[in-house]
C-alpha cells in the first residue's frame, strides 16, 4: 500500500454507513440482505487495511476470508427463509411478518 | 499522486456511488446488480492493497455465487416485479408515527457513525504505511490456513456443510407440509 491507511479506513466507515442506513429504513427483506453483505464487505476491507498496517498482514487477509465463509453461509440460509417467506405469506415486508413477534 | 493512490481513489469513488445506489434504487433488480458492480470494486480495492487472493475470493464468492443467488432469490420471491410490475415494498417516506423510527432515527446513527469514525480514523497516529509483504502472499495465507489456523479452517468448512444441509432442509421441509395442507 503505497497510500495513507486511513484511505481504507474511511472507505470501510463509508460502506458500512451505507449499509447501516439501508438496513435500517429498508422494509424489502432482500434489500436489508444486500445491506448486510454490504457492511460485511466494509469490514473486510478494515481487516486487511488493520492487518496491513499492523505487520500482520497473513492474520488480517485469514480474519476477511473467515467473514467472507460466514457471509456466504448467511446468505444461502437467509435467502432459503426469504423464499420460504414469500410463498407463506405472499410478501417479504418485514414491517407485516410478525410471526416469532413473541 | 502516484498510480496506486489513483488507483484506490477511483475504485472508492466507484464502489461509495454503487453502494449509495444499493441503497436507494428504486427497482430491487438494479439495486442487485449495483451490489455486484460494488463487489467488484471492493475486489479492485482488495487488489490496491496487496491482497490478490482475498480479491480472488470476493470476485468468486461474492460476485459469483452471492450476487447471483440473490438474483435468483429476487426472480422467485418477486415475480410481480421482475415482470415490469411495481415494487410491492418500494422505499417510501414513512408518515406519522413511524417517520422518527423509519427515517430520523436511521440518519442520526448512521451519520454519527460515519462522523466519529472518520474523525477517528483521520486522527490517530498510524504507523507509517508498510511496504506491501514480499513474496506471493496466497504462499503465506496457504501455509498459515493449515497450520496455525486449522481449527477454525476445520470449523468453517463444517459451517459451511451446515448451512447447506439447513438451506435445503428448510426449503423442502415446507414444501412437503404445503402439500399436506
Amino acid at each position: 500500500m503505497s497510500f495513507p491507511v486511513a484511505y481504507p479506513l474511511i472507505l470501510g466507515a463509508i460502506l458500512f454507513a451505507l449499509g447501516l442506513y439501508g438496513a435500517l429504513t429498508q422494509r424489502n427483506a432482500i434489500r436489508i440482505l444486500m445491506c448486510v453483505e454490504l457492511m460485511l464487505n466494509a469490514v473486510n476491507i478494515n481487516l486487511i487495511a488493520f492487518g496491513s498496517t499492523l505487520q500482520a498482514a497473513t492474520a488480517g487477509q485469514l480474519f476477511a476470508l473467515f467473514v467472507m465463509t460466514v457471509a456466504a453461509a448467511e446468505v444461502a440460509l437467509a435467502l432459503a427463509i426469504i423464499l420460504i417467506l414469500a410463498r407463506r405469506e405472499k410478501h417479504i415486508d418485514i414491517e407485516r411478518v410478525n410471526l416469532l413477534r413473541w | 499522486m502516484d498510480l496506486s493512490r489513483v488507483t484506490f481513489l477511483t475504485l472508492a469513488a466507484l464502489a461509495t456511488v454503487s453502494a449509495f445506489r444499493v441503497v436507494t434504487a428504486s427497482k430491487i433488480m438494479h439495486a442487485a446488480l449495483w451490489l455486484g458492480f460494488t463487489f467488484l470494486m471492493v475486489a479492485g480495492v482488495f487488489l490496491t492493497m496487496g491482497a490478490e487472493f482475498l480479491a480472488a475470493a470476493q470476485v468468486l464468492i461474492y460476485v459469483g455465487a452471492v450476487t447471483t443467488i440473490i438474483l435468483f432469490g429476487i426472480m422467485l420471491s418477486e415475480a410481480a416485479e421482475v415482470r415490469g410490475g411495481r415494487d410491492p415494498v418500494a422505499p417510501t417516506t414513512p408518515k406519522g408515527p413511524a417517520i422518527i423510527r423509519r427515517f430520523i432515527l436511521p440518519i442520526v446513527a448512521t451519520l454519527a457513525f460515519a462522523a466519529i469514525m472518520i474523525f477517528v480514523y483521520s486522527q490517530a497516529p498510524w504507523p507509517d504505511a508498510s511496504a506491501a509483504p514480499a513474496g506471493d502472499t496466497v504462499r503465506l495465507l496457504g501455509s498459515a490456513l493449515f497450520t496455525d489456523y486449522v481449527v477454525p479452517f476445520e470449523l468453517a468448512a463444517v459451517l459451511l456443510l451446515v448451512a447447506l444441509v439447513g438451506a435445503i432442509a428448510i426449503a423442502v421441509r415446507d414444501d412437503h407440509k404445503e402439500e399436506q395442507g
